[in-house]
Formats: C-alpha cells, structure tokens, sequence
C-alpha cells in the first residue's frame, strides 16, 4: 500500500496510506499513513460504526494537511470495540459433527448448506447484499464442487477462464462466506474470532475443508498442494498434519 | 486489533520481515484544503465487481470501481485468506469507505469523492505493479483528484 503511494506521489498526486502493520509502513517510508491498530481485514474499523469509521478517514486525510514530510507516520489512539466477542451471539443450530469417512464429510458439507439457508436469507433481507459470488456458483453448487475434490475427483470448471483449481479456491471462498454470513444474522454483532471458532471448530463445512486440506497436501500435484496449504484454511486454524 | 504481538509468531514474523521496496527519493505533493480535494479510494484488497474475471493469483493490474457500484456488487478475491473478512461482509465501508466519503463531502469537511475508486491486489509484488499505478495516475487526473486515501486489507 505505501508502495502505491510513492509512485503516485511521483505522479504529482498526493496520497494517505491506512496501514494496519506499522513495520511495514516504517521500512516502505510513505509520504504519509496512519497506522489503526486494528484486526487484518478492517483497515476503517468496526463494521456498522459510521462515526468510529468517520474518525478513521478524517485523521488520515487530515496527514494530508500536515505542512511538513515526508515521511509523516501517526497512530490512530482508538481500539476496535467490535473486536470484543458479543456473550449474546449463539451460533446457528446445526447436528452435532461427527468425526467419519471422507465420504460423511463430503455429505455433511452439502447437507450443511441448505441447512444454513434461512439463515442465509435473514442475512441478505437484513443487510440488503451477500459477498457469495467470486465462483459465480449457487452455495448449494459451491457445495457440491468442494466435496467433490474431497471424494477425490477433479470436477471441471464450469467457468471459463477459470481453472479447476481456481475455482476450487473461489468456490470455498464462497461457502465459507456463506457460512459466515449466515452466521450473523441475528441482532447479535459476534466478534470474528466468535465466528471462527465457530466455522472451523464447529461446522461440517470447516470439517470438510480441514480434510480436503489434509488431502490435496499429499498430491502429486504441486499446484493443487499450493491451493490446499494457503486457500482453503487460514494459517492460525490450519491442523497439523 | 493487529499490534502484531497478538498474532501467532509465525504470521508476525513473516509480516513484519516482509520485504518493501527501498526507493531512492521521498515524492511529496502537497494541494489545497482538505475541504478543497476531490479523494479517491485505491484498496489493495483485490476487490471486483460482482461477474468480473477475479484477480486470479498476484495479478499486477487493477479493477475499476465506478462510484455508482452499489455495496451488493463489490466483493473480495485477494488471495490471502488470513484476514478477516466478516467486517467486509456486514459493511463494505470496513474496507472501502465510499459512503463515509460521500458523507464528508456532504458536510463540506472534503471537497468531493471522486467519480471513480480503483482496487488492486495487494500481495502482488509493487514493483510489478508499478506501470498500472502509473497508468492509473492518468486517470485520476482525468477525474481532478488530487487526494488519494489508500487502503489495505
């Protein structure tokens, strides 16, 4: 990100950088950012905080006031409230997981879909958008296609310009978006971490992706173990083994 | 919240050691007001449009974000998956703040929002990226911005 903003400050145009890893930004020497001591994936804050989000942008911009630099680095002095689990969350009502054959995951995965959608729906009437749609694939067909590389098999990809592989990935990125989504959807505003524990301890789904990781690790295929190492399971909830 | 002692010591390792680019000279431009100047959002968090081609690996280029695209549209194929993007789904301004933005420029505190947001992919390498930012300077011109507000995932 500060990178981007040294070359279009070559340009002639000024730039603020949001930085969330203040190292980075310490070693890149932009013009200016404001380092936010927030989680990855939330470089503005807290969702559904407009003033907390307001005071985000307004003291980075307001770096591009400042009379002298470069390089300009400041810290934003809030925390995230919304990092803070919520004890009112519960989680969707689903069968209990039982460990079983690669089979059984496969089935409880695609089982595990339509049991979500309701959920699902409450979510979408609620906020008014989903962020399923990278595989350009239904969540029931997203389901579909996972648990068959779990079975073993290499579905086609019905999308051309797409991969199989690549839409293996989109098509888990999806399903876990599903998931989550769903997840949400009552009053309760659950913590991220509430909500991975959730998936990836709880679910069939994360149970499936777990195993569908295990299994494309051991492939002959270097391409499907790079898919299987960094696209289905996030580092801090990867299993040894 | 990401002070990277709450990271596993792996993650904070590789992201703190993660290797910048070391540039020769320190460009500052400076312009008018911030009530004055017309911001653009450039996000390094792969974002698309709902039906376009998603940044398939460490793609240099960069998606164009009209500001008519409604929050339903937009969505996110960076390809780390070790962010967390339920922020994102509840409320697309966590990652890409256009209605913060068009509230600002409503309460006179910037000038305006630009016509036009761009997203690239953030774990590409930027040196490789450095011709499309170049590029994308042109168009940011075209469009009278002259405050860029960039964001990362």
């Amino acid at each position: 990100m500060s990178a981007l903003g040294h070359y279009l400050e070559e340009e002639g145009i000024a730039t603020v950088a949001i930085s969330l890893i203040r190292p980075q930004a310490e070693k890149t020497k932009p013009p200016r950012a404001l380092w936010v001591p927030f989680e990855l994936g939330r470089p503005c804050g807290p969702p559904g905080d407009p003033a907390f989000q307001q005071r985000v942008i307004l003291a980075a911009l307001s770096l591009l006031e400042r009379a002298s630099g470069p390089v300009v680095i400041a810290d934003f002095p809030e925390d995230d409230p919304r990092a803070q689990p919520d004890p009112a969350w519960r989680p969707p009502s689903l069968p209990a997981v039982a460990a079983g054959s690669t089979e059984r995951l496969a089935a409880g995965l695609e089982e595990e879909i339509p049991l979500l959608r309701d959920a699902h729906e409450r979510w979408r009437a609620h906020h008014g958008r989903t962020t399923v749609g990278l595989s350009g694939l239904s969540p029931d067909a997203c389901g579909l296609y996972v648990s068959d590389w779990l079975r073993g098999r290499t579905p086609p990809s019905p999308r051309e310009g797409l991969s199989a592989p690549l839409l293996l990935r989109f098509a888990a990125d999806d399903v876990k978006a599903y998931c989550l989504e769903a997840a949400s959807a009552g009053a309760a505003r659950p913590s991220s971490r509430q909500l991975g524990d959730w998936l990836w301890n709880e679910t069939a789904t994360g149970a499936a992706l777990h195993a569908l990781r295990a299994a494309l690790q051991a492939s002959e295929d270097e391409r499907l173990r790079l898919i299987a190492g960094n696209f289905l399971v996030p580092a801090v909830r990867a299993r040894a083994g | 919240m990401t002070r990277l002692t709450d990271l596993p010591p792996a993650m904070a390792t590789r992201l703190a050691e993660l290797e910048c680019p070391d540039f020769a000279t320190r460009p500052w431009v400076g312009g008018p007001a911030l009530s004055q100047r017309r911001v653009a959002i450039v996000s390094s968090a792969g974002l698309v449009r709902r039906g376009e081609t998603p940044f398939r690996g460490r793609d240099p280029d960069y998606r164009v974000i009209p500001a008519d695209t409604r929050p339903d549209e937009l969505l996110i194929s960076h390809i780390s998956i070790n962010f967390d993007r339920t922020g994102f789904q509840e409320d697309w301004n966590v990652v890409f703040p256009l209605d913060r933005l068009r509230e600002l420029a409503a309460a006179g505190r910037i000038g305006s929002a630009a016509a036009t947001h761009y997203a690239f992919m953030g774990a590409t390498d930027p040196v490789q990226m450095e011709p499309y930012v170049r590029e994308l300077a042109f168009r940011l011109k075209q469009d009278a911005v002259d405050a860029v507000l960039l964001t990362p995932v």
